[in-house]
C-alpha cells in the first residue's frame, strides 16, 4: 500500500457542460428579448408574459440535463459513482418531464397567457438550446485518453 | 347500429394519444442512449468524459422532440 492520495477521477466533460450552460444562458437572454418583443407586438401583454414563460421553461428544462451531469460528476471519486451518476441524470430527467407536463396542464387554462405565443417560444427556446449544445460540442476539445491518470510533479506544499 | 359506433368509438380529444407517443418515443431514445453509454464506459472507463458529452448531446436531441410534442397541448384545442 502506498500513501499517495487517490487521483481525482472527475471526468473531463465538466468544462464542456459548464460552457454549454453559460452560452445557453446568454443565448436564452437574447431569445427572451426577441420573443417578448414579438409576443408584445402580436398578442399584447398576454403575449409578452407567454413569451417570457415559454422561453424560460424551454431553456431551464433543456439545461437541467447538463446541470444534472455536472452535479453527478461531483461524486466521481465515490465507489458508487456509476449508480449515482445514472440515478441523478435519469432521475433528474423523469422529474423534469413530470414537472413540465404538470406546468403545461396548469398553464393551459389560464386566460392571461396566449397559447400560440407560449408554444412558439417554447419551440424557439428548445431549438436555440440545441444550437448552443451542438456548437459547444463541436468546438470542444476533449482528449481521447481523457481520464488517464498521469504522474504529477511533486509539489512544494 | 353503426359498426363504427360499436367497435371504434372515440370520445374526447384524439390529440391525447399524441402526448403518449411524445412520451414513449423519447423514453425509448434516452434508454438506448444511456444504455449504450453504460456499455461504452464499461468497456473503456478512461473515455467516460467523452462519452458523457456524447450522451448529453444525444439526450438533448431526443428530449427536444418530447418537449415540442408535449407543448403542442397548448395549440391543439377541442
Amino acid at each position: 500500500m502506498n500513501d499517495v492520495a487517490p487521483a481525482d477521477r472527475t471526468p473531463t466533460s465538466n468544462p464542456v457542460l459548464r460552457r454549454a450552460l453559460t452560452w445557453g444562458g446568454l443565448l436564452a437572454a437574447v431569445i427572451l428579448v426577441v420573443s417578448s418583443v414579438l409576443g408584445l407586438i402580436f398578442a399584447g401583454v398576454p403575449g409578452l408574459v407567454s413569451a417570457l414563460i415559454g422561453t424560460v421553461m424551454a431553456v431551464v428544462f433543456m439545461g437541467i440535463t447538463s446541470a444534472s451531469i455536472l452535479l453527478a460528476n461531483r461524486y466521481a471519486n465515490s465507489d458508487l459513482f456509476v449508480g449515482i451518476f445514472f440515478g441523478v441524470v435519469l432521475g433528474g430527467w423523469i422529474v423534469k418531464f413530470i414537472v413540465f407536463i404538470v406546468l403545461v396542464v396548469v398553464l393551459r387554462g389560464v386566460d392571461w397567457l396566449d397559447p400560440t405565443v407560449l408554444f412558439l417560444s417554447i419551440v424557439a427556446g428548445v431549438l436555440a438550446s440545441l444550437v448552443v449544445d451542438v456548437l459547444v460540442v463541436a468546438k470542444s476539445r476533449l482528449p481521447y485518453a481523457s481520464d488517464v491518470e498521469l504522474p504529477k510533479a511533486p509539489s512544494e506544499d | 347500429m353503426d359498426a363504427t359506433t360499436v367497435l371504434a368509438e372515440i370520445n374526447g380529444n384524439i390529440a391525447t394519444v399524441g402526448y403518449g407517443l411524445a412520451a414513449i418515443g423519447p423514453a425509448i431514445g434516452v434508454g438506448i442512449v444511456v444504455g449504450k453509454t453504460i456499455e461504452g464506459v464499461a468497456r473503456q472507463p478512461e473515455l467516460a468524459g467523452r462519452l458523457q458529452v456524447l450522451m448529453w448531446i444525444g439526450i438533448a436531441f431526443t428530449e427536444a422532440l418530447a418537449f415540442i410534442g408535449i407543448a403542442t397541448y397548448f395549440i391543439f384545442t377541442n
